[in-house]
C-alpha cells in the first residue's frame, strides 16, 4: 500500500504530467502521418529522455507509443493507408466502413476498442510480472539464453515473409551485434581498423536508420498521398457501446491474444493485429461480411493490437528481452535511467513499477478525449505536406543520433542503416528482425558462451533444467513451424485437387 | 532497388562466408575451449545456409506479392538514384555541421530534401529559414545537445 502511494505521488509530479500530455500529442500526431510509425516516434524521443526523471522518461514512451498505434488507424480509415504497421491488418475494412458513410464507426472503433485493449492489457502485466519475477529469479544462463533465442525466433515468425528471410534478417542483426569489443573476452571484432566501432554499433542510430530514414527515403520515390478531403464528423463515441455489446466476445479474444502475442518475446503489435483479424474472421457467425466495412474484426484487432503493447514490457521489464520492437526501446532508456531490468525490479523498486502501471492505465483513459481531438483534426493535420514533414524527420534523426552520443560517426551510421533498411524492405527481409537481432545480440552471446563454459563445452546442460527444457522445445518449435505450415498446406491441397 | 532472390542470397552467402573466416582467425582466450570465435562463426554458417535456401528460392511461398508499387518515373529523370539523397544529407551533416555550423547546415539538408520530395520554392525556403531554429532551440536550449556554432551562431 505504502509503495502503491509512493508510485501515485511519482505520477502526479508536474514533470510527469506535462511529460505525458506533450507526448500524447506528439504520438497522435506522428501516429497518424502515413509511414511514421509508433516504432519511429519512439525513437525520436529517446535523445528527449535523456533530460528527463526516470518516470517521466518511462512515461514518455509508454504514452506516446500508445497513442501512436491508435492513430495510425485514423489515415488508414480515412485513406486506406495505415498510419503505423499495426494498423495494416484491418485498414481495407476500416476504409470500406467510410466508404459506406460509417467513418464515424470504424473510428470511434478503433479508439474504443485501442482503449480497452490497452487497460487490459496494463491489468495482465499487473497481473502475470510478479509472478513470473518469482520463477525467473531462480533462472539461469541456460533458461536466459533460450528465452532470448526463443524472442529472436518469434521475430521471425511475423506474417507475411519469408520465415528464411526473417532468419537472415535476425542472423544479420546478431552479426552487427558482434562489433567492438563488448564480448566475453574484450577482444576487439570486425573493427576494420577503426576506433569509432571499437564500442559496437549502437542500438539506436540503427533503430533510427532503419525505421525512420528509410521511409524517407522510400518517401522519396512514392507519389504523395492524396489529400483528405476536408469532413464533419458525428458523434464518435454514439454506436460504440452497443458494439461492446454486440461483439463482446470478439472483443475479449482480441485481448485475450494481443496479450499472448504481447508476451512472447519478439513478437509485437503488428503481428497481434494480423492474427486478430485472421482469427475472427474464422471465428465470425458472418464471415462472408468481412472486407465489406463489418466491424466485428476491427473490434478484435484493434483491441488485440494495443493490448500486446502493454503485455510486450512483460519480458521486457522482467528478463531485458524486448516484446517487440518500441520495448526494445524502452529497455535501453531503462538502463539509462538505473532501472535495470530483472526480477529484483518487482521486489526493490515496487513503487516505480507500481507508477508504470498507472502510467499506463492513465494513458489509456487520456487517449479517448484527445483521440476525438485528434479525429476531429484529422483533415488539418493530415494535410501537412509530406515535402515539409519528411526534411525535418531527416534533421531530426541527425540530431537525435548524435544526440545519443555527441558523436558525429552516429550520424554515419543512421544513414548507413537508412540503406540498409531501405534495401532489406524493398526485398522482403523484415527490418524488425534485424533491429531484434541488434539489441538482443549481446545477450544471447553472453548467455551462450557463459553456458558454455559452464558446461564445459558440452551440450546436454543446455536441455536438462525443466524451465530451459521447454523454453527449448519452444525454440525449436518455433523454427519448425513455417515447415509445417508449408507441409500442412501442401496436403490440403493434394486433397482438395484429389477431391 | 528490387533485387532478385539470388542476388541477395548470394550476398548473404558470401558475408557470411567472410564472418565465419573472419571469426575463426580470432585469438583464443588461453585456457578455455570457448572464445570470441565462436558466436561469429556459429552466425556465418547461419547466413551461409540461409543465403544458399534464398537463392534456391525456397520459403517464396510464405511472401506475400509485394502490392505493385509502380511509382511513375519522377520529373526528374534520377530514377531510383533518388531515395540516395537522405543518406547523402546525412553524410553531408556529418562533414559539414563542424565548420559550417547547426543552423546552415540543417537549412540546406531542409532545402534539398524538400524540393527533391517536390516542395515549390514557396514552401521550401521558408522552411529551410524556420525550422533549424526551431529545432536547434529545442535541442541546445532545453536538451542542452552540444550543437556546433559555425559560422552562423544561434542568437541565444
Amino acid at each position: 500500500m505504502h509503495d502503491l502511494l509512493q508510485a501515485v505521488q511519482l505520477v502526479a509530479a508536474p514533470d510527469v504530467l506535462i511529460a505525458i500530455l506533450a507526448s500524447a500529442i506528439y504520438g497522435l500526431v506522428v501516429g497518424s502521418l502515413p509511414g511514421l510509425s509508433a516504432t519511429m516516434a519512439t525513437a525520436l524521443l529517446v535523445p528527449v529522455t535523456f533530460w528527463l526523471s526516470p518516470i517521466a522518461a518511462i512515461a514518455t514512451i509508454i504514452t506516446a507509443s500508445a497513442m501512436a498505434i491508435f492513430s495510425g488507424d485514423i489515415p488508414g480509415c480515412l485513406l486506406r493507408i495505415p498510419g503505423t504497421p499495426a494498423s495494416a491488418a484491418y485498414t481495407d475494412e476500416a476504409y470500406a466502413m467510410t466508404r459506406k458513410g460509417q467513418a464515424e464507426m470504424a473510428l470511434g472503433a478503433g479508439l474504443w476498442f485501442s482503449a480497452i485493449g490497452g487497460i487490459v492489457g496494463t491489468l495482465s502485466l499487473v497481473l502475470m510480472a510478479p509472478l513470473l519475477a518469482e520463477m525467473a529469479l531462480s533462472f539461469s544462463t541456460y533458461e536466459y539464453f533460450w528465452l532470448a533465442l526463443l524472442g529472436l525466433m518469434c521475430a521471425t515468425l511475423v506474417a507475411r515473409s519469408s520465415p528464411i528471410k526473417a532468419i537472415a534478417a535476425m542472423l544479420l542483426g546478431l552479426l552487427i551485434a558482434c562489433i567492438g569489443m563488448e564480448n566475453p573476452a574484450g577482444t576487439p571484432r570486425f573493427t576494420f581498423g577503426l576506433t569509432d566501432l571499437l564500442g559496437g554499433i549502437e542500438p539506436i542510430p540503427a533503430l533510427v536508420g532503419v525505421f525512420a530514414v528509410s521511409e524517407v527515403m522510400r518517401a522519396m520515390l512514392t507519389p504523395e498521398p492524396p489529400p483528405l478531403p476536408k469532413r464533419k464528423f458525428g458523434s464518435i463515441l454514439a454506436n460504440q457501446w452497443m458494439l461492446t455489446k454486440k461483439y463482446q466476445w470478439p472483443m475479449w479474444r482480441g485481448n485475450i491474444i494481443g496479450i499472448i502475442i504481447g508476451v512472447l518475446p519478439g513478437a509485437g503489435a503488428d503481428m497481434a493485429a494480423w492474427v486478430s483479424y485472421a482469427m475472427s474472421k474464422k471465428f465470425s457467425k458472418t464471415p462472408e461480411l468481412f472486407g465489406t466495412g463489418h466491424p466485428e474484426g476491427l473490434v478484435e484487432a484493434g483491441a488485440s493490437n494495443n493490448a500486446s503493447l502493454a503485455s510486450g514490457w512483460v519480458p521486457s521489464l522482467l528478463f531485458g528481452i524486448p516484446g517487440d520492437t518500441i520495448t526494445a526501446i524502452a529497455i535501453g532508456v531503462l538502463y539509462m535511467k538505473g532501472l535495470n531490468p530483472g526480477p529484483t525490479l518487482f521486489t526493490e523498486r515496487a513503487s516505480s513499477m507500481y507508477a508504470l502501471y498507472l502510467i499506463f492505465i492513465l494513458a489509456n483513459i487520456i487517449m479517448i478525449p484527445l483521440g476525438i481531438i485528434m479525429i476531429r483534426l484529422a483533415s488539418t493535420v493530415l494535410r501537412a505536406p509530406r515535402a515539409a514533414v519528411m526534411p525535418v524527420i531527416l534533421v531530426l534523426c541527425a540530431v537525435g543520433a548524435f544526440a545519443t552520443g555527441n558523436n558525429l560517426f552516429s550520424v554515419l551510421l543512421v544513414g548507413i542503416f537508412g540503406c540498409l533498411g531501405f534495401v532489406m524492405e524493398r526485398n522482403g527481409y523484415p527490418v524488425a528482425a534485424l533491429v531484434l537481432g541488434i539489441v538482443m545480440g549481446n545477450m544471447v552471446e553472453q548467455n551462450f558462451i557463459t553456458s558454455l563454459i559452464k558446461s564445459d563445452g558440452d551440450v546436454l546442460p543446455f536441455f536438462e533444467r525443466p524451465v530451459s527444457g521447454v523454453l527449448a522445445a519452444l525454440t525449436f518449435g518455433a523454427l519448425l513451424w513455417p515447415l509445417g505450415v508449408w507441409v500442412w498446406n501442401r496436403v490440403q491441397g493434394r486433397a482438395a485437387r484429389a477431391a | 532497388m528490387h533485387l532478385s532472390d539470388r542476388v541477395t542470397g548470394a550476398v548473404l552467402v558470401a558475408l557470411g562466408g567472410a564472418a565465419a573466416l573472419a571469426g575463426s582467425r580470432l585469438p583464443a582466450v588461453p585456457g578455455q575451449d570457448v572464445g570470441p570465435a565462436a558466436f561469429p562463426m556459429l552466425i556465418g554458417c547461419g547466413l551461409m545456409l540461409c543465403g544458399a535456401l534464398i537463392a534456391l528460392g525456397i520459403g517464396r511461398s510464405f511472401e506475400v506479392p509485394e502490392e505493385a508499387d509502380a511509382a511513375p518515373p519522377g520529373p526528374l529523370r534520377l530514377g531510383g538514384l533518388r531515395a540516395l539523397i537522405p543518406p547523402a544529407l546525412l553524410l553531408f551533416y556529418m562533414l559539414a555541421s563542424e565548420p559550417l555550423g547547426f543552423l546552415a547546415t540543417t537549412g540546406i539538408m531542409v532545402l534539398v530534401a524538400a524540393i527533391a520530395l517536390g516542395a515549390r520554392p514557396v514552401l521550401a525556403f521558408p522552411l529551410a529559414v524556420v525550422m533549424p531554429p526551431l529545432i536547434h532551440l529545442a535541442f541546445y536550449k532545453l536538451l542542452r545537445v552540444p550543437l556546433p556554432a559555425g559560422v552562423l551562431p544561434a542568437p541565444w
